[in-house]
């Protein structure tokens, strides 16, 4: 360990050698195959560019509509299908992957890993992205034009009644997919921080980018299921006939507030899963062009837990306007104020960064302190949010459009394009032009300024958001008129930035290893980096390490021991523990909307119709293959291929009785007449169940992989922790069945 | 009745939780020669004190299910955490207590605790009954205990490691919340014996009248308290956590490291 640099362990640079020229020189092509984590975060980024370009042109029809007082540009009705796709496009198909794809390519090379962990799983998780994209878009196709039901598509104007065409549920198919895909992602970045870094890359030396990120995907993972699940019931709404969020005249009748209460403890984290991305970059970025190490480093790691935590706490204050009770509004009010604490830490610790450093106000350094200012402004206007008083006022007025297009757009956009500049040279080996990129930023800055301050004005002048036309009214139409005109200017800069990609691709100057000084790994690789990523690392002793090899008599303090050995947990068993966490949240949103429309008994047929003897006997066959994986998991590690065959064999076996025990009560409901749309009751225990069951033959399917590995041999020749994994989710889809059977079977007789 | 007099008024002296209290400080006293840190004993037994005998706890006992829920948030998860605190540094277990000394049986014990005693049937029970009151007071002290001993025990190698300790909260919070969430929107009365209080105190005009606590209102604050509030205390113990991590810096051996670069 003395000598100049830490030899990579043997295998992990073996990605050169594997592969003959030729077929290197075949792999270069195949884009659409490839696994390569760099590749695929270029691809996700140009997705979300293809993307971007869609939801930009809604954009400004939007604008070109809104121009002027009782315009005809747009029909009311196709205004609406484009401010709801502009919404969407923007938020699921250009910002999520834009953000995953600078974690994809980025995140390994920061940790000196040689790729995701589950490199096929990225790869899939990416292919979902255009999948979800082109199934949004193909509602166009289907009769009714796009959904025009907002990005939030509020029952019951999403439900069937007041939403006919089939493009809702286009809608939330397309949602549903990249909601898929984003937990993927969100697993495969968990197992990767924790089973993937260098030696010497402990925890607590992750660089902030790698930190957040990392915190981030927890967020994923809780939060997006949450959404799944709402969208399963609200297609389970649209095509069973059930009616989950659709209130009935009379009794017996769903809550449309639920779907609001489902959709927002999911939106209120996707706010965070958006800027904490863009937190890590503005704690790259601003470090590097300041010269001068992070202030505080252990209070924007800690305060990202805090956002991540927090986030799930205050969905509520978007709905305010609902009705939910003064006591509940107080509470809300209050930690929604909260938020504001860690993120005003973090702000003051750029700021810090700042003071005193050498700046370098190179073009990521420019978008970076616009982002800083702006997103002060919308941290500001936000705080105004969470009372509720005044967010009566101004909730449905362009004031709030104001607001969260100042986060968005005015901080998450301002800093994607940050990270744009400062990564691109690591990407494609060229520098962006920096005159093209000033030219950029100040169209940016004065475009945005111009469409979106203007809008807090409208806003207070009482101009009421999601309207197609408008009065004409004093003050309103040179309002709109300027807004318009500064998209003009945010059109004139992407153009921009786009000609400069495509310039400097060609023309760029050559960035060498490491353009801007900077200190984190992904910059001790060539540019781009060769596929195995490194041939050797620089020894990691602190948070900098390139500035330690750089400043060799002045190196930063080291963190924790010299030495000191990291830990490393398999992927495997880390990556299903993360996939049962997001499952947890997918059953406990069904479990809660059970338990919330069974608290009083619903009129036509209850829990009376389920016969508790008959699922007991079947529950204990599904309770007792917890105990023959078991026996499989202690046969494999004893090498007894037989044994571990036949205990398999019989996990397999007894899920199967319960699968068809299951598929019996099922039928003998449909000949009672009872199925999905019946009442209230019968459509939550049908879904409830029938998730459930569904997952049971996902893990039948992976058992019988699993039998057909052993009987092949595989677990002969070399121990995999793959079948404890599948253990692990076979006890989880057991103990849901533990829940599931209390609070449908048992706790009726409980009353 | 007004406010200020049932303040002043609804304390009351019940001697087994003075007793309780006395015979916990003289314990301490005996055993420990080490007492420097019998502050935080005497912060812990302040609470214990402020949740038995206070006008809380005369609320709580059948008037309002959110002072139950406050007395029960303090007794879970205040006062085990400040008599944790309170212990010398060099303490261990006792052999027979170590088996309860593990993170599963902790965060079990911990949220199970939340979950178990507002189970319908026991806490109506626990208003209607002293003696079940009297044994979720003290289960609730213990199960705080246990929960609290992974992130709280007097010495370092007792306690699990710090980023296990943020999940652990993490989970925790996120668990209790769920039972905050069920509580705050349920369509139904949990907690029974509070939709018809036997007004002892002559309480309920000032309730209903004064303060415009109806049943609705009270289970909902019941309900957020148990969401918002215990959610910020876990957070404040996920700080202490991250600050017990990056804290744990051993002193900087910058020779080896320039040994290792040139």
């Amino acid at each position: 360990m003395n000598g100049d640099t830490i030899t990579l362990a043997p295998g992990v640079g073996a990605g050169a050698r594997i592969l003959s020229d030729a077929k290197r020189e075949h792999y270069r092509l195949a884009w659409l195959s490839t696994v390569d984590h760099k590749r695929i975060g270029i691809l996700y980024m140009l997705t979300a560019l293809v993307f971007f370009v869609i939801g930009g042109i809604e954009a400004i029809f939007i604008r070109i509509q809104l121009a002027v007082p009782n315009n005809t540009f747009l029909h009311p009705d196709t205004y609406n299908q484009i401010f709801t796709m502009h919404g969407t496009t923007m938020i699921f198909l250009v910002a999520m992957p834009v953000l995953f794809g600078f974690v994809n390519y980025i995140l390994p090379l920061q940790i000196g890993a040689r790729d995701m962990a589950f490199p096929r799983l990225n790869a899939f998780s990416f292919w979902l992205v255009p999948l979800g994209g082109i199934l949004l878009h193909f509602s166009v196709l289907s009769g009714g034009g796009a959904p025009a039901v907002g990005w939030f598509a509020y029952a019951p104007l999403s439900e069937t009644p007041y939403s006919s065409q089939n493009n809702v549920d286009y809608w939330a198919l397309a949602l549903f997919v990249l909601g898929i895909g984003s937990v993927g992602t969100a697993i495969n970045i968990i197992a990767t921080v924790v089973s993937l870094r260098a030696p010497g890359m402990t925890m607590r030396r992750l660089p902030l980018f790698t930190w957040i990120n990392f915190i981030n995907a927890f967020i994923v993972v809780a939060a997006l299921p949450v959404l799944n699940a709402g969208l399963v019931m609200l297609l389970i709404d649209r095509r069973l006939d059930a009616h989950f969020f659709l209130p009935l005249a009379g009794n017996g009748g769903g809550s449309p507030v639920l779907w609001q209460h489902i959709f927002w403890a999911f939106g209120h984290p996707e706010v965070y899963i958006l800027a904490l991305p863009a937190f890590g970059m503005l704690s790259e970025i601003i470090p590097v062009f300041s010269r001068k190490p992070i202030f505080g480093y252990e209070f924007v790691a800690a305060s990202s837990v805090a956002i991540a935590l927090l986030s799930f706490g205050v969905w509520a204050h978007h709905m305010f306007t609902v009705g939910m009770g003064r006591t509940a509004d107080l509470f809300f009010a209050i930690s929604s104020m909260l938020i504001a604490i860690p993120t005003g830490v973090k702000v003051l610790n750029w700021t810090a960064t700042m003071i005193g450093g050498r700046l370098r106000l190179q073009t990521p350094m420019l978008f970076c302190i616009a982002a800083l200012i702006q997103f002060t402004c919308a941290g500001l206007t936000g705080i105004s949010h969470a009372m509720p008083a005044l967010d009566w006022q101004t909730k449905n007025s362009y004031f709030l459009v104001a607001h969260f297009h100042f986060v968005a757009v005015g901080m998450i956009v301002f800093v994607i394009l940050a990270g744009v500049q400062y990564w691109f040279p690591k990407m494609s080996g060229r520098m962006l032009s920096e005159r093209l990129g000033k030219w950029s930023f100040w169209l940016m800055v004065i475009g945005f300024n111009m469409t979106f301050v203007i809008q807090h004005f409208l806003g207070y002048a009482g101009m009421p958001r999601r309207v197609y036309t408008y009065p004409d009214l004093p003050g309103w139409t040179w309002m709109n008129l300027v807004s318009s005109f500064g998209a003009v200017f945010m059109t004139a800069a992407s153009l921009v930035l786009v000609y400069n990609i495509v310039l400097s691709l060609f023309r760029g100057k050559p960035a060498g290893d490491n353009p801007w000084n900077a200190w984190t790994l992904e910059w001790a690789t060539t540019s781009p980096p060769p596929t195995e990523n490194f041939h050797e690392l620089p020894p990691i002793c602190s948070r900098r390490p390139l500035w330690d090899v750089a400043n060799p008599d002045r190196p930063d303090e080291v963190v924790g021991a010299v030495d000191e050995p990291i830990r490393l947990p398999d992927k495997n068993k880390t990556s299903i523990l993360v996939f049962i966490f997001s499952e947890i949240g997918f059953f406990g949103v069904l479990i809660l909307a059970y338990l919330y429309f069974n608290a009083r008994p619903q009129p036509g047929p209850g829990p009376q119709e389920l016969n508790l003897f008959k699922t007991a006997i079947f529950s204990v066959c599904l309770f007792a293959s917890s105990l023959t994986i078991w026996r499989a998991e202690v046969s494999e590690r004893r090498s007894q291929k037989g044994a571990m065959a036949a205990w398999l064999a019989a996990t397999v076996v007894l899920g199967g009785i319960f699968i068809g025990g299951q598929g019996m009560e099922y039928y003998d409901l449909f000949r009672s007449g009872v199925n999905v749309s019946t009442n209230l009751f019968a459509t939550t225990f049908f879904t409830l169940t029938g998730f459930h069951g569904l997952h049971v033959c996902m893990g039948l399917i992976a058992l019988l992989i699993m039998l057909g590995l052993t009987l092949a041999g595989d677990f002969q020749r070399h121990h995999s922790t793959a079948l404890t994994a599948v253990g692990y989710y076979w006890h989880f889809v057991d103990a849901v069945w533990v829940a599931v059977l209390t609070v449908v079977y048992i706790l009726p007789h409980l009353r | 009745m007004n406010t200020w007099q049932f303040l002043i008024s609804a304390w009351t002296w019940n001697p087994g939780v003075l007793a309780a209290g006395a015979a916990a400080l003289a314990g301490y006293v005996a055993a420990f020669r080490d007492r420097r840190r019998i502050g935080w004993l005497l912060a812990a037994l302040g609470v214990f004190f402020f949740v038995l005998l206070s006008p809380l706890n005369a609320l709580a006992d059948g008037y309002l299910f959110s002072a139950h829920m406050a007395q029960h948030i303090l007794l879970l998860l205040v006062a085990p955490a400040l008599a944790l605190l309170s212990l010398p540094r060099d303490f261990s277990l006792p052999k027979f207590l170590r088996p309860l000394a593990n993170p599963c049986v902790g965060w079990a014990s911990g949220v199970g605790a939340m979950w178990f005693w507002h189970a319908p049937a026991l806490c109506n029970a626990a208003v209607a009954s002293k003696p079940v009151y009297a044994v979720q007071t003290v289960s609730l002290l213990a199960l705080g205990t246990m929960f609290w001993w992974q992130t709280l025990a007097p010495r370092e190698a007792q306690r699990i490691s710090p980023l296990a300790g943020v999940l652990y909260l993490f989970t925790a919070c996120t668990a209790c919340s769920v039972l905050g969430i069920i509580l705050t929107f349920s369509p139904v009365t949990v907690c029974a014996s509070y939709l018809h209080p036997t007004d002892r105190l002559g309480l309920l005009g000032l309730i209903r009248e004064d303060w415009g606590m109806n049943l609705e209102r009270d289970q909902q604050i019941g309900g957020l308290l148990m969401w918002v509030p215990m959610c910020l205390l876990y957070l404040s113990a996920i700080f202490a956590q991250f600050a017990r991590w990056y804290g744990a810096t051993p002193a900087p051996v910058q020779p080896v490291l320039k040994e290792k670069i040139s």
